[in-house]
């Protein structure tokens, strides 16, 4: 159990991506949202195209299009300037304002800014800045920072009314950066069968998953309202999907007293157990015996394929918590581990057995040597490619497939469509 | 850096700088409101062709990360181009300044890899705090003997119209003109800006060497670092549908007295015109009677092709966006093909380009000048326009709305260029207006009819 950061001047082939694009996936999840990315025009537009090439979704995303003398005179004006524009003419009812590695190294103040602004303007609409430099984290501490700066500023709204009446029943989910819009969508249905109903905040369930809802808008559709985000202080519990939004879910806990519980992952039959359990004594209910019917086939699945896993040696490239759950139901199918990445070192993996490198693609591809199965986003496939290992691409972003965002991989269900995959790859 | 972005704004056949504009430069975008990529994005654009080449992005991750892997020009044979470099700066190298960190990176890049260049390319971040890459590559270039080419084009000086004008210069101050060709022909040219999306240079050199032209350096699509350096023995430039490296080709004539002349691959009678522009400008008797017969020939097959497109394809109406393949050439094809242009983005156009586009379309049709997707559908709707034709960041604008799309910018599947390509626009043009979907989507669910009962 080491997490090795390796001190390299060149990164070839990177895994992550910019912290600024995990904050820009949170806000597709909150409904008629906007993210204004806080930076030079391509920042925004680099995110803005690989986003729509990954979810083949539009992206609602806008720019304070900094210019060279906007950053040496101060941004402040183009940030005020950049909000005004879009609160006339979009009206959204929630905007994100997100920094970039340029407004972080100029000394931007734009929490400071917000701040003046929302002083002296009151706009129909929740603002709140997040600073997400780029020079350090990936896509999911961005997105975890902005899920976090989103509770701050839901607490700061709310710290009137606080402590809230709870409703009985009342679930929130928080679901981290790893889940696809499939997965959260099952997870939400799953807690739903108990008898729950369920507040998902960010839920890109309902936006990145393909409605056919009409009537374009350059603001996100779909994803939780204002009125839900008010409700996450009235539920009786928060359940917590990925490590990364554990504090998330304990400033809910401090500010409203709403206990939660942290399930790393819902891949695998151990997680899913024990998530099932858990529902079980929570609604006092045995559930739904359809999922007793997808248990049995997710094991059956296993006993099928056992023999196509068993010495055979994976490698893995993915963000943390994606790492985490991945690594788990490789283990559960028998695979052997040969070589981990991670984009950067995030708490969960210090809980892990296996030695894991912070590094790039490049790094992973150095250790596929012997790999029957290499596992990362579409970045990888060129180098398994090089190396002839089969290749499972998921994770962020993905290319040349179709309904990467509907995949699913947690539940029972879930788990037995990744081992079909895996196992078809192997055979 | 400063000197370069001077130099770039104050380009003499830039229209924008032109006596009556009074110098006033390119449009700054509105914050809230602007789209489109930066001046690093369109640097990146015109040098990433040059297959064999490293590209080395000194910056934090946003730059290399997000944006490596991501565009469509094609190689025949050297790889080296599709590898994400980048010094992924961190906080700490942005407090020293990079500088160590960078010519680590070079070294690195040259013991693996042994380009025959690395190409570096400043970012906002390492411009802000003033790393100086001009001497970092030079003092490079002679400790690992190979080329180092700064290219300072940092996302904050501009559009990727900007990025592409100062990646020329880059080319020019550094590349071209530093080698010559084992042997020179009459009929050597360049091409300059065709960047081979989808193969699409491959089918322009089939054409070439049917009737005796050579290229001499593809500026950059499929391009070869060391053809690229022997560039200024070429006989003459043709620019293809990209004002934005307008500079390259007037600073080529104004050195090494190579004429220059802009054309379009796109559509029969673009095509036949380049041709034979070609075979006039190089002068030669011979080639200009191959080159008549050729396209001559080339037009009757693809007239018969056409038949049975053009019979579905008449008189539908088209809304054309796009970015970097210029709206004006790609008008000239589809109305080969019978298609009426009822309204055309004009957001990423020069002076020049609309001009030409008025040309061709006359006075009616709507320009969309800003606006992006609303704007589009807006036209769409008032023009009762049949099908979208723009890039992929507006396709699933379109097909939210259930609009028939064809994607021509730098992410497209298909090559559109030649005679062979215009056969090919139209097969896609018929197979996206005719596909079963738009039948089934207007098929009522199971739920809407139990409802009205």
């Amino acid at each position: 159990m080491t997490i090795v950061k390796l001190d390299k001047k060149l990164a070839i082939n990177p895994l992550k991506v910019s912290q600024t694009l995990g904050g820009v996936l949170a806000l597709q999840g909150l409904f008629r949202a906007i993210p204004l990315v806080h930076g030079s025009q391509g920042c925004a537009a680099f995110i803005k195209a690989l986003m729509t090439q990954h979810y083949r979704e539009p992206v609602s995303i806008q720019t304070t299009a900094l210019q060279e003398m906007n950053i040496i005179f101060g941004g402040e004006r183009s940030t005020i300037e950049a909000m005004e524009t879009i609160l006339n003419k979009h009206h959204p009812s929630l905007m994100a304002v997100l920094s970039t590695g340029l407004t972080e190294t100029a000394g931007d103040d734009l929490i400071g800014t917000i701040k003046n602004y929302l002083k002296t303007n009151e706009p129909n609409c929740f603002i709140f800045p997040v600073a997400l430099p780029d020079f350090e984290g990936s896509l999911e501490s961005g997105f975890q920072l902005t899920v976090e700066a989103m509770i701050r500023g839901l607490v700061e709204q709310q710290k009137f009314t606080l402590p809230m009446k709870k409703k009985q029943n009342q679930i929130n989910l928080l679901a981290g950066s790893f889940l696809t819009a499939g997965d959260v969508m099952e997870i939400k249905k799953i807690i739903q069968s108990f008898g729950f109903s369920v507040i998902t905040a960010p839920d890109i369930s309902t936006s990145l998953t393909g409605s056919l809802q009409k009537g374009f808008s350059p603001l996100s559709q779909g994803g939780a309202t204002r009125e839900q985000l008010q409700g996450l202080f009235e539920s009786e519990m928060t359940i917590v999907v990925g490590t990364s939004l554990e504090k998330s879910a304990q400033m809910l806990e401090a500010a409203a007293g709403i206990p939660y519980r942290l399930f790393p992952s819902l891949t695998g039959l151990k997680a899913n157990d024990e998530f099932f359990s858990f529902l079980q004594s929570l609604s006092g209910k045995k559930g739904d015996s359809f999922y007793q019917w997808e248990r049995d086939n997710l094991l059956d699945c296993i006993l099928d394929s056992h023999f196509y896993f068993s010495g055979k040696k994976i490698v893995i490239g993915l963000e943390p918590d994606h790492l985490f759950s991945i690594v788990n139901v490789c283990k559960e199918l028998g695979g052997t581990i040969d070589g981990l990445v991670s984009s950067f070192s995030a708490k969960v993996l210090s809980n892990m057995e296996e030695d894991i490198f912070i590094g790039d693609l490049d790094d992973l591809e150095t250790m596929a040597d012997n790999a029957d199965l290499w596992i990362s986003n579409s970045h990888g496939e060129k180098g398994a490619d090089r190396k002839n290992v089969a290749f499972l691409p998921i994770g962020f972003p993905i290319f040349h497939q179709i309904g990467s965002s509907l995949f699913t991989s947690v539940g029972y269900r879930g788990t037995t469509n990744l081992i079909i995959k895996m196992s078809n790859l192997l055979m | 850096m400063e000197k370069y972005v001077v130099e770039a704004f104050a380009e003499p056949a830039c229209e924008h700088n032109s006596v009556n504009q009074a110098h006033k430069g390119c449009v700054q975008p509105t914050p809230g409101a602007a789209s489109g990529g930066c001046s690093f994005d369109g640097a990146q654009i015109t040098l990433l062709p040059i297959v064999d080449a490293a590209h080395l992005v000194h910056g934090p991750i946003a730059c290399g990360g997000n944006s490596w892997e991501a565009r469509g020009s094609l190689s025949s044979g050297s790889y080296l181009y599709q590898y994400g470099l980048t010094t992924d700066l961190k906080e700490q190298d942005i407090i020293f300044g990079g500088e160590q960190k960078l010519r680590g990176a070079i070294r690195e890049i040259a013991d693996r890899f042994s380009p025959p260049a690395i190409f570096v390319y400043s970012t906002c971040v390492t411009a802000l705090i003033g790393v100086d890459l001009d001497s970092i590559c030079k003092s490079e270039s002679k400790v690992i003997g190979i080329p180092v080419i700064p290219v300072n084009s940092p996302g904050f000086v501009g559009s990727k119209n900007m990025g592409n004008r100062l990646a020329g210069n880059a080319l020019m101050d550094h590349v071209i003109g530093t080698d010559t060709p084992p042997i020179e022909t009459p009929f050597d040219i360049n091409l300059i800006g065709e960047y081979n999306i989808a193969g699409e240079m491959w089918d322009i050199k089939e054409l070439f060497d049917q009737v005796g032209i050579r290229i001499l350096a593809n500026i950059t699509g499929d391009g070869r670092f060391h053809k690229i350096r022997w560039a200024h023995k070429a006989k003459l430039n043709m620019l293809v549908c990209s004002r934005a490296l307008i500079n390259m080709a007037r600073k080529m004539e104004e050195k090494y007295d190579i004429p220059y002349f802009e054309g379009s691959f796109y559509g029969a009678k673009e095509t036949t015109l380049s041709l034979l522009t070609i075979s006039y400008m190089l002068n030669n008797q011979e080639l200009m009677k191959k080159v008549r017969a050729f396209t001559k020939a080339q037009e009757e097959k693809l007239a018969f092709d056409l038949t049975k497109f053009r019979k579905k394809l008449l008189g539908k109406r088209a809304i054309l966006y796009t970015g970097g393949v210029k709206s004006w050439s790609i008008i000239s094809a589809l109305q080969e093909l019978g298609i009426e242009v009822v309204g055309v983005g004009t957001n990423k156009s020069t002076m020049d380009d609309i001009e030409r586009i008025k040309e061709r379309i006359g006075e009616s049709a709507k320009l969309i000048e800003s606006g992006g997707a609303s704007k589009i559908l807006e036209t769409f709707r008032n023009e009762k326009a049949d099908i979208i034709i723009a890039g992929g960041r507006n396709m699933y604008v379109a097909l939210k709305e259930q609009i028939p799309f064809l994607d021509v910018n730098q992410e497209r599947h298909h090559a559109y260029a030649g005679y062979v390509g215009l056969k090919r626009l139209a097969e896609q043009l018929v197979y996206a207006l005719e596909h079963p979907i738009w039948e089934l989507l207007q098929s009522p669910s199971p739920w809407k009819e139990v409802g009205k009962e």
